[in-house]
């Protein structure tokens, strides 16, 4: 009986660790002492965190790689399936785990980096983000339009989509955008999609003559068709509320040294130019965050 | 074995059954199913038959015995999945099935409380069930138990071992699916819903063959997705629901209109009708989908043979406040001017009861249930149609795109609804419906400050605050000829289990304080209390057996209201989870 009992113990115990490598976040002594550090991404997000053959690919992948190649530790990827919004996957996947599994991350990537966004009070005066630290931009999003030039001569203005079929992720600011502004004028034309990856789909097969999404992605989705006439717009877009911003990450707020010792490998990724040189290698348009601008 | 142990301690009633069914253990039939509320030896329908009525005949237990009534035996679901308890529990031959939360089923002996087995689905990693684990109860057909998972599939265990028969992948759970509801079976065939209206999905209703989980048909719930129906395994076309699209939803909108009829059906055999209700419309602006977005917030009527639809009626046209139409709409027959009506009744998250006419949909009558109503100051009289307060529309996000908080407005009920997925109860003997409510409001507006998936994103911000000082939660007697409230109970929280009435004149239900009530169906005075040590959730059931009659409920605090909160959060936030079937009967 005795013999038994002592391998079950330990077999015990081995549980227990990885249960507490997941169930809680961790302090920065307590990734280095294991080895460790698991990074939050958004599961099938081209061009930021998506697996092509099993192979986990993209420029969040990229920049998790790195920081955890400079804290010295291995990377465990944690795939986030996105809820309603991202104050909901800050509480799923950092602080508080989803009620499925209650297990979290150490770091997650792709937060929105904005004092007034990271400072928002909730209905009954407390802080929505209590829990949570958000630091380090490493980007700046905007919208962007592709156009087919072989359907539409230029995108001078968003006039055009009062002709022109335009489509948009389902529930996003572009569909808000098109489908509202102006009195909608454009909503005729503005057709929804699941995910800007099947609007694009759509317009290589002329089903929509252009498409609306994040900078970021119609960028990199315009280096994936093989001919040259889809066009990135270069026109404003009147009457929208926010228009860029920036795009940084987020710890628990208990691990302020973890933040710290992080901003500094994104900082010096950003200055020496080695984000810029992972956003080109996605073929995505790079602009850095004012954060960093010289004074 | 269980068979055995009956044999020896065969009572009248018992013989009686045995008579009519021929002999003991019997498999479920159809005609089990349909007579359902009647037999009293057993519950193999959620609803206690599937008009859904939740009325049981049986009175021994009744306004003058019931405080004598104690628990026979308590179940605990185990594990560290202690939250969530949604399930009505079914029962027969001496066995209870009940589903549990994460998609368990177990199986009880009825007599003893001992687990006979317990079957746990494995769910993957990464689904996102909008709200909470919980799961409202198995179907029993033939020697199968059929339920749905938070991951979208439909299984069938064999009722004695509770091993895995056949298992069907419904929906897709990567897309925002899940399954909370019960099934229901009906000539034959399992008919579920699907949830997850938020995404951005098409709501659809389906039919299986029970024996083997092959399916017969599938009907979209929304205007302009055709339907299908598989004749000799063979997928045809089937007609496409509303007729084309295009109809009530501007420009592609349809294409991804939620109306997920999520909370499972009713069915009425005189009529041969199925009757679903559909969630809110996709996406929540309204502003985006100017239209009466067909068949979102609504009840449809559909042929179980054929998958068609026979008929709709639309609670809140062109939805902007999360009224889901998923109330259960519940067959009864009253008698007015020597006449029978063949009506059914729903009360919706809206806080308007409806009484239509089962045949065709047509509107009987319509009135408040609860005591405040911004959104429409009533119904047409003909049409039952809202009448709209245009101003107490949450405003139009293009209005705000200086990027500034929009202007709040004040809506009742709130987004939870005048009454939600809990379902009500309707005694024939005192002709009332009895309607666990909620007196809610909230704060709505426009918040173009947040994200989604690291993108800027307009949403909608809101904040639940009760109506009055006192309480949220209400049962109501209501009187569906008249619209009358007979009587009500408050109830500090927010009522969120189902109710149960009988020939007792009894009205059971439960309390996120923990208690099971039992109360006078006429007169609303509590005649049983008694504390389970969780929130009450669950929906109770009552039958016979060996000639005396139980009651049984699941206690387990969760679902929905406490992962929202707000002001209504300090009513709620001490109450403990927990995770166990209570059992009463009568001392000997």
């Amino acid at each position: 009986m005795k013999k038994i009992n002592i391998p079950l113990f330990s077999i015990l115990i081995g549980c227990c660790l990885i249960f507490s490598a997941t169930a809680f976040s961790r302090s920065y002594d307590d990734i280095i002492e294991s080895n460790e550090i698991i990074v939050a991404v958004y599961n099938d997000f081209q061009p930021f965190s998506y697996k092509e053959s099993d192979k986990a690919k993209g420029i969040d992948i990229e920049l998790a790689k790195a920081i955890a190649k400079q804290l010295g530790v291995k990377l465990r990827l944690r795939w986030v399936t996105a809820d309603e919004n991202v104050e909901d996957d800050l509480r799923n996947n950092l602080w508080k785990g989803h009620y499925i599994k209650r297990t979290v991350a150490d770091l997650m990537l792709r937060v929105p980096y904005n004092r007034e966004y990271s400072l928002s009070r909730d209905d009954i005066g407390e802080l929505v983000h209590q829990h949570v630290h958000m630091f380090s931009p490493y980007h700046t999003e905007s919208w962007k339009i592709i156009y087919n030039n072989k359907k539409i001569e230029s995108v001078e203005t968003i006039a055009v989509f009062q002709y022109y079929d335009i489509g948009v992720e389902v529930d996003s600011i572009p569909q808000f955008y098109l489908s509202s502004a102006f009195r909608g004028r454009m909503s005729k034309h503005t057709k929804q999609f699941m995910s800007i990856s099947k609007a694009i789909e759509a317009m290589t097969v002329s089903k929509v003559d252009a498409v609306m999404g994040l900078s970021s992605q119609v960028s990199y989705f315009q280096s994936t068709i093989p001919t040259n006439n889809y066009i990135l717009a270069e026109n404003a877009f009147p009457m929208m509320g926010q228009q860029q911003w920036d795009i940084g990450m987020a710890i628990k707020a208990d691990y302020r040294q973890l933040g710290y010792v992080i901003a500094d490998i994104v900082e010096a990724m950003v200055v020496q130019g080695d984000m810029e040189r992972i956003f080109a290698k996605y073929h995505v348009l790079y602009k850095k965050p004012d954060f960093y601008q010289e004074i | 074995m269980i068979k055995m142990t009956k044999t020896k301690v065969l009572s009248l009633s018992m013989m009686v059954s045995l008579a009519i069914s021929g002999m003991a253990n019997a498999n479920v039939t159809n005609k089990d199913i349909l007579n359902d509320q009647m037999t009293t030896e057993d519950v193999v329908s959620y609803g206690l038959g599937l008009k859904g009525q939740r009325y049981s005949p049986l009175k021994k237990i009744n306004t003058d015995t019931v405080k004598d009534m104690r628990t026979a035996w308590v179940f605990s679901l185990g594990g560290e999945k202690q939250r969530g308890q949604e399930s009505q529990p079914l029962v027969k031959d001496g066995v209870m099935y009940i589903s549990g939360s994460y998609s368990r089923v177990f199986a009880i002996d009825a007599r003893t409380g001992d687990e006979l087995w317990q079957y746990d689905a494995r769910l993957p990693d990464g689904i996102m069930p909008c709200c909470d684990v919980i799961n409202r109860g198995v179907a029993l057909y033939g020697d199968l138990v059929i339920f749905g998972t938070l991951d979208a599939k439909l299984v069938a265990l064999h009722k004695d071992t509770g091993k895995v028969v056949w298992k069907k992948k419904v929906e897709d759970y990567k897309a925002g699916y899940s399954i909370t509801a019960a099934p229901m079976v009906v000539k034959g065939k399992v008919i579920t819903g699907v949830a997850g209206g938020e995404f951005g999905v098409v709501g659809k209703v389906r039919a299986y063959d029970a024996k083997n989980g092959d399916i017969i048909w599938e009907r979209p719930t929304v205007e302009g997705h055709m339907g299908y129906i598989w004749k000799n395994g063979k997928k045809t076309e089937n007609g496409i629901s509303g007729g084309k699209a295009g109809q009530t939803w501007p420009g592609d909108s349809w294409k991804h209109g939620g109306a997920a009829p999520w909370n499972g059906g009713t069915y009425d055999a005189d009529v041969d009708l199925l009757f679903f209700g559909t969630s809110n419309p996709a996406p929540w602006n309204s502003h985006l989908r100017l239209g009466d977005n067909y068949f979102s917030a609504s009840r449809v009527a559909i042929d179980p043979d054929t998958g068609k639809i026979a008929w709709h009626f639309q609670t809140t046209p062109n939805d902007g406040w999360d009224y889901d139409g998923i109330s259960e709409l519940i067959s009864f027959d009253y008698k007015q001017n020597g006449k029978t009506v063949k009506a059914a009744a729903t009360a919706d998250k809206n806080g308007f009861f409806y009484v239509l006419n089962r045949k065709n949909g047509d509107f009987i009558r319509g009135f408040p249930f609860v005591d405040k109503i911004t959104w429409a100051s009533g119904l047409d009289k003909k049409t039952g149609s809202p009448i709209y307060i245009d101003e107490n529309r949450p405003g139009d996000p293009a209005d705000s795109k200086d990027g500034k908080k929009g202007t709040a407005v004040l809506a009742a009920p709130s987004f939870l609804g005048g009454k939600n997925w809990m379902p009500m109860a309707y005694n024939k003997d005192t002709e009332l419906f009895y309607v666990p409510a909620n007196e809610m409001e909230m704060d709505i507006w426009n918040e173009p400050g947040s994200y989604k998936k690291g993108a800027a994103y307009m949403a909608a911000g809101f904040t639940l605050k009760p109506i009055h000082d006192d309480y949220v939660g209400v049962l109501k007697a209501m009187d569906p000829k008249t619209g009358k409230e007979i009587w009500r109970y408050k109830n500090s929280a927010p009522l969120w289990g189902g109710v149960l009435t009988t020939a007792g004149n009894l009205v059971f239900f439960g309390t996120p304080e923990g208690y099971l009530l039992g109360l006078n169906a006429k007169s609303g005075e509590v005649e049983f209390k008694f504390n389970t040590g969780s929130g009450v959730i669950g929906s109770p059931v009552t039958w016979e057996m060996d000639g005396e009659q139980y009651v049984s409920v699941l206690s387990g605090w969760g679902g929905a209201v406490p992962l929202w909160g707000g002001i209504v959060g300090k009513n709620i936030k001490h109450l403990n989870q927990g995770g166990s079937v209570f059992t009463f009967k009568l001392p000997k």
